[in-house]
C-alpha cells in the first residue's frame, strides 16, 4: 500500500492505496463521488475526466498512488455549496443533457478549455471537446453551452444561485 | 475496479535516485512516464506485469524542455504533447510537422498526460513523433548510472515493441540539428475520422530547397518494409535529392520510386494494396504542403 495525500474538491483526504489503484476508483468507490464515470476504461471515452493540478486527465489511466500532493477537481467540486458554476448553467440552458452519461466529462473538459482560453474558437472548442464522446449525439448543444458559459464568465457571472436555477428550470433533486 | 496488488511503485528523488533504483532492479523495473501506453499493455496483458514501477513524474522539473543550442533543438522525454504546443516547435514554420502531428494527437486529454519519451518508447507504427522525428534524422540520448550514450532515432527503434534501451536505462532527451532557413516538414496522417485515429497511412516530410532545388529530403512513413515500425523511405529521398522540384519528379518518386522499396501488410483495417496506394498520395500531399510552408503559401 501507498500513503497518499490529496486534495479532492478543496477537502483533504490520507489515503492508503494499493499502488496501481486507478483514481477513477478511488473517486468513485473511495469517496462516493459518482459524477466520474468510467466508459472504456482506456482513454477513448473521455467520461472519466477530472482536473488535477488544472490540467485534464483521464481518471481511468491515472494511479492515485502517483497524486501525493495533488489537487482534483471533479464536477462536484466545481461551485460552492448552494452555488452553481457557468458551465453547470450554461449546459442546463443549452439542454444539451440526454442521458447525461458523458456530461460531466464534456463540463470538466470545458473549464480546461476556458481556464486557458476565455472566447475560444469554434475550432478550438470542437478541438477541446473531441476528448469526450457522446453516445446520443449531443455535440451541437454542446458547443453552444460553451460559448454561453464563456460569455458569463466573461461577463463576471462565474456562480449562479442553485436554489433560483433549478426552480427556473424545474430540476428535481434526486434521492440519493 | 482494477488493482494488481503484485505491482510497487518508486518514487525517485532525483534523476541519479531514479537511474539507481533502475540499475538495482533492472529488468523487474517499467518507467512510467503519462502511462497511456504502459497501463493499457499491462491491462490488455500485453506484456508481463512488472515487479515495479518506476514514477518519472517527479523527474518532470528536470526532463520536461525544448531549447536550442548550439545549432542543435533538444526535447527532454518528459515533455508532454500539449507543453510541445507551447514552444517553439509550434510557432516556426520549420517546424510545422510537429503542428500536424499534435492536430490529431489523440484527444485533448490526452495531450496532457502523453509524453514524447513514452511516445518514442512505445515504439509501434502508430507512435506518430518516432515516424516525425525520423525526418529530422533525430538522436536519442540515454542516461544510466555508467554515463550517457547517444544513438540515432532509427538504430534506436529495433522492431515492434523493441528499442535498444538497456534494462538499466532511461531516455532523457531527443535532439536533431537545428534545420536551415529554407527548410519546413508536414506530416499527413490519413484514416477514416480525423481524431481518435491510429492513421491507416502515416507519413512525415522534411524538405530543404535551395532555389528550387531539393537541397535535402527526408521522408518516413508508419512503416516501409515489412516491419511494423516506422522507417525511412532512403531510395525515394535519394532519388528526389538534387532534383528541381516539379509535380513530375513528385510524380515519378510516388508512382515509380516508391513502390519500389515498401513493403505493406493487410489486416483486419487496410489492405496492402489499398495501404500502398495512400503511401503514395500521401508522399505527394506531404512534399507539396512542405514545399508551399517554405515559399510562404
Ligand atoms: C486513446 C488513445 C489515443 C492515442 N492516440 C495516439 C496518437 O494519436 N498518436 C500517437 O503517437 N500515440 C497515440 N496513443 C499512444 C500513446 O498515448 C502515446 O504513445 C504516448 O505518447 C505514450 O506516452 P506516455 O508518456 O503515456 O508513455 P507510457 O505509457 O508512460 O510509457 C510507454 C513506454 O515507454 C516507456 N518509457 C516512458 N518514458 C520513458 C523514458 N523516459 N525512458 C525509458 N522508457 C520510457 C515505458 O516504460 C513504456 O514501456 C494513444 C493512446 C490512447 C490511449
Ligand atoms: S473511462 Fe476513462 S476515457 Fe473512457
Ligand atoms: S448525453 Fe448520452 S452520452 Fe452524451
Amino acid at each position: 500500500m501507498v500513503k497518499v495525500s490529496l486534495t479532492v474538491n478543496g477537502v483533504k483526504y490520507d489515503l492508503d492505496v494499493p499502488p496501481t489503484e486507478r483514481l477513477l476508483d478511488t473517486l468513485r468507490n473511495r469517496l462516493g463521488i459518482s459524477s466520474v464515470k468510467e466508459g472504456c476504461g482506456r482513454g477513448e471515452c473521455g467520461s472519466c475526466i477530472v482536473l488535477v493540478n488544472g490540467n485534464p486527465v483521464h481518471s481511468c489511466l491515472t494511479l492515485t498512488s502517483r497524486l501525493d500532493g495533488a489537487e482534483v477537481t471533479t464536477l462536484e467540486g466545481l461551485a460552492p455549496q448552494g452555488k452553481l458554476h457557468a458551465i453547470q448553467v450554461a449546459f442546463i440552458e443549452a439542454r444539451g443533457v440526454q442521458c447525461g452519461f458523458c456530461t460531466p466529462g464534456f463540463i470538466m473538459i470545458t473549464k480546461a478549455l476556458l481556464d486557458r482560453v476565455k472566447e475560444p474558437s469554434e475550432k478550438e472548442i470542437r478541438r477541446w471537446l473531441s476528448s469526450v464522446l457522446c453516445r446520443c449525439g449531443s455535440y451541437p448543444l454542446y458547443f453552444e453551452a460553451v460559448k454561453r458559459a464563456a460569455k458569463y464568465i466573461k461577463e463576471g457571472k462565474i456562480y449562479f444561485d442553485e436554489k433560483e436555477v433549478r426552480e427556473k428550470y424545474h430540476l428535481k433533486v434526486l434521492a440519493r | 475496479m482494477i488493482v494488481i496488488e503484485t505491482i510497487s511503485i518508486y518514487k525517485p528523488k532525483s534523476l541519479s535516485d531514479a537511474l539507481e533504483f533502475l540499475d538495482k532492479h533492472a529488468p523487474d523495473v517499467k518507467p512510467i512516464a503519462g502511462g497511456t501506453e504502459l497501463l493499457l499493455l499491462i491491462r490488455d496483458k500485453k506484456i508481463k506485469p512488472p515487479k515495479y514501477l518506476l514514477d518519472l513524474n517527479p523527474l518532470k522539473k528536470t526532463l520536461s524542455y525544448v531549447k536550442v543550442e548550439g545549432g542543435v533543438v533538444k526535447i527532454g522525454a518528459l515533455t508532454s504533447i500539449y507543453d510541445l504546443s507551447q514552444t517553439i516547435l509550434h510557432s516556426d514554420k520549420r517546424y510545422a510537422g510537429f503542428v500536424d502531428v499534435w492536430e490529431k494527437f489523440g484527444t485533448m486529454a490526452l495531450r496532457f498526460e502523453a509524453t514524447i519519451g513514452g511516445n518514442l518508447n512505445a515504439a509501434t507504427q502508430y507512435s506518430d513523433y518516432i515516424t516525425l522525428l525520423l525526418a529530422f534524422d533525430a538522436n536519442v540520448k540515454l542516461e544510466s548510472v555508467k554515463g550517457v550514450r547517444e544513438l540515432k532515432l532509427s538504430e534506436y527503434i529495433v522492431d515492434k515493441r523493441k528499442t535498444a534501451l538497456n534494462p538499466n536505462e532511461l531516455l532523457v532527451e531527443v535532439s536533431f540539428k537545428e534545420p536551415p532557413a529554407e527548410s519546413s516538414s508536414s506530416f499527413i496522417k490519413f484514416d477514416r475520422r480525423e481524431i481518435l485515429i491510429a492513421g491507416i497511412v502515416t507519413e512525415a516530410t522534411y524538405l530543404h530547397l535551395e532555389d528550387d532545388v531539393i537541397k535535402d529530403v527526408r521522408i518516413a512513413f508508419d512503416m516501409v518494409s515489412g516491419k511494423r515500425i516506422p522507417a525511412r523511405a532512403v531510395k525515394t529521398e535519394e532519388f528526389l535529392r538534387g532534383k528541381r522540384f516539379s509535380s513530375e519528379v513528385v510524380e515519378e518518386a510516388a508512382e515509380k520510386i516508391l513502390p519500389s522499396e515498401m513493403t505493406r501488410v493487410t489486416d483486419w483495417w487496410a489492405t496492402a494494396e489499398y495501404r500502398l496506394e495512400m503511401s503514395k498520395v500521401s508522399l505527394k500531399r506531404g512534399l507539396k504542403l512542405a514545399y508551399e510552408r517554405i515559399r510562404g503559401e
